[in-house]
């Protein structure tokens, strides 16, 4: 088996939070679908960490300043940084922005070894950065264990030495692979560290947890995650395109880049093939040369090289002057590399992303279109003593669809809340009237005594209609403290002749319908 | 040669495109309402009606908690003083129903149109503008198509029950057949009955009737029995000579 390739990592930590332009010493965090996906150190020491909800993160820290995220934005934001590491080596390669991958065998000899390429680079960087955030690099053997080493030593430069990985790694957490799912079967079956999974036989992890286990298990020995023995696609799988008169506005390269995707996506549909990553050439009018390339986990979708294409083009395009291209894009190129064979993407079988969770999405999306964000929403579980307080509805393009959790019922006593079955159908503002044998409007008293025994009920200007049975008061007294919102009722169940069953109460001497059962 | 290879490519992808079994084309609705369902479940595609509120409510989010358990998804447009609660209490997993609301006249067709095919079932609320036939059938063939199936719901507890602009596949009349549980001053709602009627042009032979109780005391759904014929009858009624 080839020994992995010695590769490099530069890492600039929380890069969305800087790209968003929050300053380091601001509380700050950026959101992706109502959750914090990356925070500042300032808004880390008051606990405002990954995964929470926005809600919970303002509550927290109330100063906190909070940005959506723009994966675009962060791409151009990192174009400055990944031009001061190509004046080291020309092979770059991202998976998102914020990271760097290269090799290191030409730039180590070429600047006397991997401590003082790290060093160069390091500095280099640094200058871009301005104290934005900081910025680690690691240098190992194989693309995991290098993006382990610049995570594992802060502030500087971590070099694990030649063959060194596999020790290197051996006694870090399990939950270093970053498989929820993986390391929490792993974990139980007590399988806690890196090494110990490297420790178990490949053909026996193949069986059991298939090709995300395996390769899981090269990582976690300290190998590279594509087989070394991958030729190098042939010339023909490239896709070009030539733009005339050249492009220079962000709206025609975006469109250009969905254009250039879906060609590339159909001569690898052709050969059966998919690639997880591609690498985005551009030439400018005046002859200058731009390459980049992306790496991804597994296989690139249309819509994934779209983005990223989008994104390389828009960052180079709004780059700051002394490297933006100095005229128009002329030519585009799109090359992908280390094929690998389409296998169809799986979708989840339960839980986690399904395909009828994305189509949902979309539709969401283009109602949103039609109707506004509150047009349409989704549900939650609230506690509350009122059928209305007892769900809220929130905007549903707020909300992941393809990564929700389940809802979880809300286990805790609401004292003074009328128990299940719930109406149906809810009504507001919607007056009726309750008699008593006499013809009396029905009262209750502050201790909670009914002057009669409801006999009649009608929807005003309606009918009378008798009442079968009935049952109550139940008396509610919410938040006394608050003119606003405070609320003081007495509850009833009436079922009426037809054998329609309500609810009604009686707040400030009138009576209102607040739903059907 | 690269068409020649299209056409065998093309006549292998005819030749092995799996079979969809009528199984798959149906929509599993729990076990107790199998039974009023001909093929037992709602059969992909098509367009139902709903008569009788509150209660059809009720039987309609109980009819579709098996889909959403499973993974499948809701709409619900229009629907008016929509409760969720009483929905998650008769088994609808609710973090899979969208709720649409202020389609109106206007926009009416289009967010009908953007579901279909996007969710497995649209609930809609009986729109108070007159929909078009014409608009109607087209919805109707698209769903068909992609497989979604449509169920009109009354729209507020005493609104006429208008039926759908086209003939319905199938129709679901939702009767309220007694509470349990409330007295003359005390007890609490604790169970109703329904008594559901199935016709439509996809129910062959006379309409199916159930009683069913949503929820039952311990909130479950459950069918009851149907009691045998001589006591059904009406006591009202005697022979007259």
């Amino acid at each position: 088996m080839a020994a992995p390739q010695r590769v490099a990592c530069v890492w600039c930590p929380d890069w969305p939070v800087v790209a968003s332009g929050i300053p380091a010493a601001v509380p700050g965090a950026v959101l992706h679908a109502n959750r914090v996906i990356a925070s500042s150190a300032a808004a880390r020491t008051v606990g405002v960490v990954r995964g929470l909800r926005r809600r919970e993160a303002q509550s927290r820290c109330p100063d906190l300043v909070i940005a959506e995220r723009d994966l675009a934005r962060e791409v151009r934001a990192f174009e400055e940084i990944a031009a001061a590491i190509q004046a080291f080596t020309p092979r770059l390669e991202l998976t998102h922005a914020g990271t760097v991958i290269f090799p290191t065998r030409g730039p180590s000899r070429y600047f006397g070894g991997d401590h003082a390429l790290g060093a160069k680079i390091h500095d280099a960087v640094h200058n871009v950065l301005d104290d934005r955030t900081t910025c680690h690099i690691g240098i190992a053997d194989g693309i995991f264990a290098a993006r382990i080493a610049a995570r594992h030593r802060h502030g500087s430069v971590h070099v694990v030495d030649p063959g060194a990985s596999p020790e290197f790694l051996e006694p870090l957490s399990i939950s270093t692979l970053g498989l929820p799912e993986l390391v929490d079967v792993l974990w139980r079956l007590g399988i806690v560290t890196l090494g110990a999974f490297a420790a178990l036989e490949a053909a026996d992890v193949l069986g059991r947890f298939g090709h995300v286990g395996l390769r899981a298990h090269r990582q976690a020995s300290g190998l590279d995650e594509q087989r070394a023995d991958v030729s190098d696609p042939p010339q023909d799988m490239e896709v070009s395109i030539e733009f005339e008169p050249p492009v220079e506005r962000i709206d025609q390269a975006a469109f250009a880049a969905r254009h250039i995707a879906v060609g590339l996506n159909e001569k690898l549909e052709r050969r059966g093939a998919a690639c997880s990553r591609v690498t985005v050439e551009a030439e400018s009018e005046h002859g200058e040369n731009f390459v980049r390339s992306w790496r991804h986990d597994g296989a690139l979708s249309v819509g994934a090289i779209t983005d990223r294409v989008r994104w390389q083009l828009d960052g180079w395009l709004q780059a700051p002057p002394q490297i933006r291209p100095t005229g128009g894009l002329a030519r585009l190129v799109l090359r992908p590399d280390d094929l690998i064979a389409a296998g169809g993407r799986q979708l989840g079988f339960w839980g986690g992303e399904t395909e009828a969770d994305q189509r949902a999405g979309r539709a969401v999306a283009r109602i949103e279109g039609l109707l506004g964000v509150n047009g349409v929403q989704l549900a939650e579980v609230r506690g509350g003593r009122e059928p209305m307080d007892q769900i809220e509805l929130l905007p549903a393009g707020s909300i992941d669809l393809t990564d929700r959790r389940v809802a979880q019922p809300d286990v805790r006593p609401w004292p003074g809340q009328l128990p299940a079955p719930s109406p149906a159908e809810l009504f507001s503002q919607t007056a009726i009237e309750l008699i008593d044998a006499q013809h009396r409007l029905i009262a209750v008293n502050g201790r909670g005594e009914v002057s009669g025994a409801p006999t009649y009920i009608r929807s005003s200007g309606k009918a009378w209609r008798r009442v079968e049975s009935w049952a109550g008061p139940w008396l509610l007294d919410e938040r006394w403290w608050d003119p606003e919102r405070s609320r003081r009722r007495a509850r009833f169940q009436i079922v009426d002749e037809h054998g329609q069953a309500m609810l009604v109460y009686l707040e400030k001497g009138s009576w209102w319908l607040a739903g059907v059962y | 040669m690269v068409s020649s290879q299209q056409n065998i490519a093309d006549i292998i992808g005819r030749e092995v495109a799996p079979v969809v079994l009528a199984k798959e084309q149906l929509i599993a609705v729990p076990s107790p309402f199998e039974e009023i369902l001909p093929g037992a479940g709602l059969q992909r595609g098509w367009a139902t009606c709903v008569t009788g509120s509150p209660a059809g409510r009720v039987f309609v989010w109980a009819l579709l908690g098996e889909l959403t358990r499973s993974g499948g998804w809701v709409a619900t447009v229009d629907v008016s003083g929509i409760n969720l609660t009483a929905a998650n209490e008769v088994g609808l997993s609710i973090e899979r129903v969208l709720v649409v609301s202020g389609a109106g006249a206007k926009n009416w067709a289009q967010v009908l149109g953007a579901l279909v095919g996007a969710v497995d079932v649209i609930v809609y609320g009986n729109p108070r503008h007159r929909v078009q036939p014409s608009t109607f059938r087209k919805l109707v063939s698209r769903c068909r198509e992609r497989g979604t199936v449509l169920m009109q719901l009354p729209n507020g507890h005493d609104a006429a029950s208008r039926g759908l602009p086209v003939e319905a596949d199938v129709s679901f009349d939702v009767r309220p057949a007694g509470w349990s549980g409330l007295g003359d001053g005390h007890g609490r709602l604790a169970s109703r009955a329904v008594d559901v009627t199935v016709s439509g042009r996809r129910v062959p032979g006379r309409p199916r009737k159930g009683t069913f109780m949503v929820p039952d005391a311990d909130g479950t759904v459950r069918s009851i029995p149907a009691a045998p014929t001589s006591t059904v009858q009406d006591p009202a009624l005697s022979i007259v000579r």
